[in-house]
């Protein structure tokens, strides 16, 4: 009988170290995760993977472009969450009040990931230089201040209805694209086409989603989004004709023979799985649903990679 | 060469966060030049075709040009000569480098600027060797002139006002003279690798030598050598402590006085958060006076000071800092103490006396006329005691600024006094205006008039011994000034009290009679006005006071 307490405050012990282990674990990993989904380095990653979607459908040899998109990709948006932590605040208080605690030191992880971003574009020569400079400088012309100071009728292409979102899509679509193929010296085909047209649809379709979580913020700075201007019902329907859009593309790619059976199945799942997120827009959680519309990249990259891994 | 891109790229995107610091565009400027030769050294470098390489070696002049002038720019703006950063001069400054640049592009049609280009090898590398033209060696000389230019200042800093900031201060030195090291050392052959310059990489070093420096104690350059000695000798012989903080609040600078207020060595404080230095410095306002006093020091030696504060901007008006100055009040606080002391004696303890003797007296077994002069006497103590709290009022109201009274209310006010204490005196009012578009009766003047006008008219009635005593008030309201004039028709006033009042002070053996004309000198003299005592033609006084017109704020 004496031993039983003894035995029991063991036994409390070892749950007590179980538990705090887990505990640190748990709250380890939840910092992990704050930081990979707030400092835009899990966007990095999808972009990775999006460049080597491109490569994998242009069939160009292996190259530092995905490098240097995941560091570009990396610097512009951290760049552009820390110049709008103030207005984020409105739409993201929790991911703004990350950004700002951190301000200092993601402006310089930014500044040095474009650093080196632009370094190794260099060995790729000056188009691959002139790709890299690109997303940079269209996000001055996307988010910097100044633009309206140099004249009063130039309105921030942030604010303009489609605009904006078509200025995102089209700085991406070239990136994911001319990189890859400037850093092999690569000829232009129409493969080349289709895979810029079609990156360009899916960029539009991945600005659009989170404009619905942003339209109270969007709407008091005075940015004009499908959502704020239409409502999210046909910001859903005109979503669901982009994704539409892209099914032809590819289609028409396939009996055209530019694209293999394959590679189209892949994006075409990809699309599948798009639809399925827009179909719940506007019903479930908006940053839940941002984070699963970029996670599309990832299915395609799963329908490529995976018959080949079964194989 | 790629790690002087990665660093010129990432100081240049950290240094353009920085716009808003003096210094910070140039310094961005320059180092996007840097990046740029560098870039295109690379390309040249890998270029196969000698065409190709003569392209990027053209095109590298872009960047080139601009770093001397970016340089120049940012030591002025850097070192407080922001004066100098303007458009004209800019463009001035970018001519010979924008000549550069069109020789470079036209070369094959003048050879200005290369006399002749051809590919050599080199450890087993095929590179460009070029010989230089005459306006390679014009470029050549103005850009060590730009360079030589701009580091000057920044040398001047490094030498004196930097010293306390010894860390940083090697920064401002090797980020001055290492890029001007490296390409001294190429010119003369002195480098590892032949045709390979390695200034853009020292250029990279200074970048962010200098971004480190940007942000903390940018102050340290607002002195410039002209002026230095003149405005150093200002600040330190002033009156009042001062200390210079820098727009991230640290301390870079204060005098003697400030040292010894906050009895502190600034050798210790400077380049310290102010807050850590100054007490209170958290509650301080962005500009202008604290609104309490910053009390210093224990027991007597404890000193009471105003703290203001003054924001420093540059000459695009960008904020710099401030200047924390302390003045010492603690005897103007003494003094003000004294007087309310004053004031509660003269209200209460000599009131209370005077009443005593004036009730005693009345019990007095003696003959009537004794007792009546112990009450007239009694009397004029406490006339005297209303007078001195007159003159306590007048000082209150005087510090009160931003407070006035309408013109008629004011005369109004004193006649209807003067025609209930002296009935028998004949008052006649007048309120005039010296131009027709001014309203006089509603015409606002400072509180400290009433008893000033209060004054001159009980002395004009009060002393009034003619059979038919009058008073006559003229008030005469202009664009900026009110006079008033106010005449009597009795005896005058004494030349001894007249000399007094204009001698400022008295003795023991030449005074006044009692407060009454002291206080209608200090009372117009706190107003900003002006007194003029004359005699009146027929007998009797003219007592003028002019004081100007307040802006229109009800009491």
């Amino acid at each position: 009988m004496s031993q039983e307490p003894t035995y029991a405050s063991d036994e409390r012990g070892a749950n007590g170290r179980t538990e705090r282990i887990v505990e640190l674990l748990t709250s380890t990993g939840e910092r992990a995760g704050t930081a990979l989904v707030y400092s835009s380095a899990y966007l990095a990653a999808i972009a990775t993977v999006e460049v080597a979607i491109a490569m994998a459908l242009l069939s160009l040899s292996p190259n530092p472009a995905p490098v240097v998109v995941g560091l570009v990709t990396f610097a512009v948006y951290t760049n552009d969450r820390v110049a709008d932590a103030d207005t984020d605040a409105v739409s993201d208080p929790e991911r703004a009040a990350f950004v700002r605690r951190h301000r200092d030191a993601l402006y310089l992880l930014a500044s040095i990931a474009y650093g080196l971003a632009v370094a190794i574009s260099v060995l790729g020569g000056p188009v691959a230089l002139a790709v890299t400079l690109l997303p940079g400088v269209f996000w001055v012309a996307y988010a910097a201040d100044w633009i309206p100071n140099v004249s009063p009728h130039v309105r921030r292409l942030k604010e303009v209805l489609v605009v904006n979102s078509l200025v995102v899509a089209l700085a991406w679509a070239t990136t994911l694209t001319a990189l890859p193929v400037a850093f092999t010296d690569a000829a232009i085909t129409p493969g080349t086409a289709v895979v810029f047209a079609y990156f360009l649809l899916r960029s539009f379709v991945d600005t659009e989603i989170p404009n619905v979580g942003d339209i109270e913020a969007d709407r008091a700075i005075g940015v004009a989004t499908l959502p704020v201007a239409f409502g999210v019902p046909a910001t859903r329907r005109a979503l669901y004709a982009v994704d539409l859009l892209t099914v032809v593309l590819v289609a028409a790619a396939v009996v055209t023979g530019v694209l293999a059976t394959g590679p189209a199945v892949a994006l075409g799942a990809g699309v599948a799985y798009s639809l399925v997120v827009t179909g719940l827009l506007g019903r479930v959680d908006t940053d839940a649903l941002e984070l699963a519309s970029e996670c599309e990249y990832l299915v395609v990259a799963a329908a490529l990679v995976g018959p080949l891994l079964v194989a | 060469m790629l790690v002087a891109v990665v660093v010129g790229m990432t100081a240049a995107l950290l240094a353009w966060r920085e716009r808003q610091e003096p210094g910070a565009v140039p310094l961005t400027a320059m180092l996007a030049g840097q990046v740029w030769w560098s870039v295109f050294f690379i390309f040249e470098y890998h270029a196969p075709t000698l065409a190709e390489k003569v392209f990027y070696s053209d095109v590298q002049w872009v960047g080139v040009v601009v770093i001397p002038v970016a340089w120049l720019l940012f030591a002025l703006e850097y070192t407080g000569r922001d004066r100098y950063v303007r458009p004209r001069y800019i463009a001035l400054l970018s001519l010979v480098p924008a000549v550069t640049v069109v020789l470079a592009a036209t070369n094959d049609y003048h050879d200005l600027l290369y006399l002749d280009t051809r590919l050599v090898t080199e450890g087993g590398r095929v590179v460009l060797d070029r010989v230089g033209g005459p306006w390679y060696w014009v470029i050549t000389g103005y850009t060590y002139l730009l360079g030589l230019l701009g580091s000057i200042p920044l040398l001047g800093l490094v030498r004196s006002d930097a010293v306390p900031f010894r860390g940083q201060s090697l920064g401002l030195l090797v980020g001055t003279l290492a890029p001007w090291a490296s390409n001294v050392l190429f010119l003369v052959g002195a480098v590892p690798v032949p045709n390979l310059d390695p200034t853009p990489v020292f250029f990279a070093v200074s970048g962010v030598a200098y971004l480190g420096a940007i942000t903390r104690f940018r102050l340290l350059g607002t002195s410039p050598s002209a002026n230095h000695r003149a405005r150093r000798l200002v600040f330190e012989r002033m009156r009042e402590g001062a200390v210079v903080v820098d727009r991230h609040d640290y301390v870079v600078d204060m005098n003697e006085q400030a040292a010894e207020i906050l009895d502190i060595d600034p050798r210790d404080v400077l380049g310290d958060p102010a807050t850590e230095v100054i007490p209170r410095y958290e509650h301080l306002p962005e500009e202008g006076r604290a609104s309490r006093h910053l009390t210093l020091g224990e027991g007597i030696q404890t000193r009471q000071y105003d703290a203001t504060v003054t924001a420093v901007d540059d000459f695009h008006g960008r904020s710099l800092g401030g200047v924390i100055s302390f003045h010492d009040v603690s005897d103007h606080l003494r003094r003000q103490q004294r007087l309310e002391v004053l004031n509660r004696v003269l209200r209460h303890n000599i009131r209370t006396e005077t009443n005593l003797i004036y009730g005693n007296a009345d019990l007095i077994d003696a003959e009537g006329d004794h007792v009546d002069a112990i009450k007239a006497g009694a009397m004029r103590i406490e006339e005297i005691s209303d007078k001195a709290r007159d003159v306590i009022d007048i000082f209150e109201r005087g510090r009160q600024s931003g407070r006035s009274l309408t013109l008629s209310g004011v005369l109004e006010e004193c006649v209807a006094t003067l025609r209930e204490e002296y009935p028998s005196v004949t008052v006649d009012l007048e309120i005039e205006s010296a131009v027709d578009s001014v309203d006089a009766s509603g015409a606002a003047v400072s509180p400290v008039l009433t008893s000033v006008v209060k004054n001159v008219v009980e002395n004009a009635a009060e002393h009034n011994d003619a059979a038919d005593p009058w008073v006559r008030i003229r008030a005469t309201c202009a664009e900026e000034t009110v006079e008033i004039s106010v005449a009597d028709n009795g005896p005058g006033i004494s030349d001894h009290e007249r000399t007094a009042l204009e001698r400022g002070n008295e003795t023991p053996l030449d005074h006044g009679s009692g407060l009454g004309l002291w206080l209608i000198a200090w009372g117009a003299e706190m107003a900003d006005g002006d007194l003029e005592i004359d005699d009146r033609e027929g007998g009797g006084t003219v007592v003028t006071v002019r004081v100007p017109r307040l802006a229109p704020v009800e009491e």
